[in-house]
């Protein structure tokens, strides 16, 4: 065996490889655009049977810190200009978001219940059901993250957890919302 | 240094295939990572590991190439798979870690890239002061810092597998950091002077380099210098995307055009080997010094 030591080392390799696979295999089975229409459908049934979380997306820390109050502003417009652009900061910075809805209720993004090793939900791309008209129009994201989402308005489906002291959680599937995911590149 | 002959209808032919087959590689790479993570997303990191093991393996097997035509076609393969690798090892640590995309659309692996900066800065400090790299740029400035301690090395830049490919690398992380830190809105941002400045200057530094590349009549250095030339012409490729006004084909892959792409590459990947295989009759031997 005169390379048997480059053959260890591939076979090593392989080994991480294969230690690495992701656990989500299971939700590839279907092909993309089957399921893009499971999750659209799934989407505006439960959007029609108000089965999905209307609001807006929020910075955690400075809500929880008291310096700024997106609770008291008019629903929809969580933030000055000057807040907007902190909250963004901090929200790429991986200060925590939570859903803010018009009856004041403060929803956390997390993973699937029972689900005990996880990363931060915010980080994740969530799929994005589109409505026929906006498929009508320009190109649009078909995903998002909820960091360029701060300050807006979106639409959630998800399963929805008691949480903890009010705050309750949300494992979201889908994100719904107007316009395109990245403002001002269009 | 190489020395540039003038400009010949050859040289031509050389260089348009030279930018074709770089330029259809950066997008069929870029084609690849898009419909990964748009159909199976779950292989994205068994692909780099794959990435990885072929990369080190064409740069190894250079070892016991010949002719410098192929040392840097291979370099460049062996190059692109070790990049691969590295960006989705970026992708893989920020979902680890939980780095989330930044509010004007940055991703995390980029974002992560960015903090390499040092270690880049590093790596150049190395190459500037190695006076044997006689890369044109660093040559340029190790003549300016006047940092040559003696008569600068001389004779034929043999065109190495290993060395194609790191240059490959270098060239596609150095502008990746420059892209991230001109993106980063609390420095400069994607409408700043600097991502307008990097604009213009990319575009007009390609069209210099194309110009200098007309000069190479032979694959070998043809190939090695297309790869800093489409590399800054990909800069504007970058910022045109960041700014919203190349979602096709990148962000939605645009059939059409990518078809276009890939028929360019698969033609001047046949245009290449035809040639560097009719050269090979051709070639002078050197034996290995023992």
């Amino acid at each position: 065996m005169k390379h048997w030591k480059l053959l260890s080392i591939l076979l090593m390799g392989l080994l991480l490889a294969g230690s690495s696979q992701a656990a989500e295999e299971d939700l590839y089975k279907l092909s993309y655009e089957e399921r893009t229409k499971i999750i659209e459908d799934r989407f505006f049934a439960a959007s029609k049977a108000g089965k999905t979380i209307k609001g807006v997306v929020v910075e955690g820390n400075s809500i929880f810190n008291g310096t700024t109050v997106p609770q008291d502003k008019p629903y929809g417009s969580p933030y000055t200009k000057e807040e907007l652009l902190s909250a963004k900061i901090s929200a790429e910075r991986n200060s925590k978001l939570f859903i803010l809805t018009e009856d004041g209720t403060l929803y956390y993004p997390t993973c699937k219940k029972g689900q005990s090793l996880s990363q931060s939900d915010q980080a994740h791309r969530m799929p994005r059901a589109l409505t026929e008209e906006q498929k009508k129009g320009p190109k649009l994201f078909t995903w998002a993250t909820l960091v360029p989402m701060v300050g807006r308005t979106v639409e959630l489906h998800g399963e929805i957890y008691p949480g903890y002291a009010g705050v309750k959680g949300i494992h979201i599937k889908s994100i719904g919302f107007e316009g395109e995911y990245i403002v001002g590149e269009d | 240094m190489a020395t540039v002959k003038p400009i010949s209808l050859k040289s031509i032919f050389y260089t348009a295939c030279s930018l074709v087959w770089i330029f259809g590689l950066s997008a069929i790479g870029h084609i690849i990572m898009v419909l990964i993570e748009k159909h199976n997303p779950a292989i994205k990191f068994d692909f780099a590991w794959a990435c990885a093991i072929v990369g080190i393996l064409i740069i190894y097997m250079t070892r016991f190439l010949k002719h410098d035509g192929w040392q840097s076609f291979w370099g460049v393969l062996g190059g692109l798979g070790m990049w691969f690798a590295f960006e989705y090892s970026l992708m893989y640590g920020g979902d680890r870690m939980g780095v989330t995309y930044t509010f004007n659309g940055s991703y995390p692996e980029y974002r992560m890239m960015k903090w390499t900066f040092m270690m880049l800065l590093m790596v150049f400090t190395y190459l500037l002061f190695q006076e044997s790299v006689r890369c044109n740029f660093i040559y340029f400035l190790r003549r300016k810092l006047r940092l040559m301690r003696g008569v600068v090395a001389t004779g034929k830049i043999s065109n190495y597998g290993p060395r194609t490919a790191f240059q490959y690398i270098m060239v596609t992380w150095t502008f990746y950091v420059l892209l991230m830190i001109g993106y980063d809105e609390q420095l400069f941002g994607p409408q700043s002077w600097f991502i307008y400045t990097l604009f213009f200057a990319s575009f007009s530094v390609f069209f210099y380099l194309c110009y200098k590349l007309l000069g190479y009549d032979k694959f070998g250095a043809n190939l090695k210098y297309a790869i800093p030339t489409v590399t800054i012409l990909w800069n504007d490729v970058e910022i045109l995307a960041k700014w919203g006004m190349l979602k096709e084909p990148w962000v939605h892959l645009n059939w059409p055009i990518m078809s276009i792409i890939i028929a360019g590459f698969a033609i001047s990947t046949y245009l290449i080997v035809k040639d560097l295989r009719r050269k090979k009759a051709e070639m002078i031997e050197s034996k290995d010094v023992v």
